[in-house]
């Protein structure tokens, strides 16, 4: 396996699957808007490999005003339609900003599809801010520092959850920040998993 | 209809074993994926998900 990581970037190339491509088509409607979003949980192990699929991927995405909103929700009704609401306020009000997250899939479609949220907790903000730039095959897009992960799918702690983590961990072992994730494991309480489970 | 005896104990040992066989195979996957071409293990997965 070939894979570059510098800092803030991570580049490599693979043959697109089908999510790989329906990420890849999605996030360049938010970087063509210059929206700061993030992927976390699932998708991050799937994209470096993992032998899964999955049906959604979580995107957090910074807080933004209604009329911000407006014109994200008019790029994304381009090929996209939102499984909860057809009413951009009722997405906005109901929807993100009482802490619920929208599902977007491709027109005609239920699966996959975007599990598209504000940030909650001062985790999500961090995550935003800390995010990961991914280079796959000349397309880019932000996922959640690899730590974190790591961590927090040890907190999430169900079976395919610590699978991901196991999968994360053994394959960029030797360029982890380890401090970083002693750390998120002494915040989030997943020493004794991560001592049972990951080494 | 007569069912068998359930023990929930040997349940759970034999799940808590299934869990630790497919965490020593993503350990024997990831080390094939370091040393396999990103286009081998990539196409591999690609007929996986697809």
């Amino acid at each position: 396996m070939k894979i570059n990581i510098s800092g803030k970037e991570i580049e490599f190339k693979k043959e697109q699957n089908k999510l790989d491509r329906f990420v890849i088509e999605f996030t360049s409607l938010l970087n063509r808007l210059q929206i700061r979003y993030v992927i976390v949980s699932g998708y991050v192990a799937i994209l470096f490999g993992r032998s899964r699929t999955s049906e959604d991927v979580d995107i957090i995405v910074e807080k933004q005003d209604f009329k911000t909103f407006i014109t994200v929700w008019n790029t994304i009704s381009d090929g996209y339609y939102c499984i909860n609401t057809n009413d951009v306020k009722e997405a906005y009000e109901d929807y993100l900003s009482s802490g619920i997250s929208l599902r977007f899939a491709k027109k005609n479609t239920f699966i996959p599809n975007i599990e598209f949220k504000f940030p909650k907790t001062d985790l999500d903000n961090w995550t935003a801010q800390k995010r990961k730039k991914v280079i796959i095959n000349n397309h880019y897009f932000y996922i959640s520092p690899l730590e974190l992960q790591i961590s927090f799918k040890l907190h999430l702690g169900s079976e395919k959850d610590i699978e991901d983590a196991r999968h994360l961990y053994k394959l960029f072992e030797e360029t982890l920040d380890m401090t970083l994730i002693k750390e998120f494991n002494r915040k989030l309480k997943t020493q004794a998993l991560f001592q049972r489970y990951l080494q | 209809m007569r069912t068998p005896r359930i023990n929930l104990k040997e349940l759970e040992k034999i799940k808590e074993e299934n869990f630790k066989e497919r965490l020593e195979f993503i350990d024997k996957y990831v080390e094939w994926m370091k040393k396999t071409s990103n286009k081998t293990w990539s196409s591999q997965q690609k007929d996986l998900i697809d």
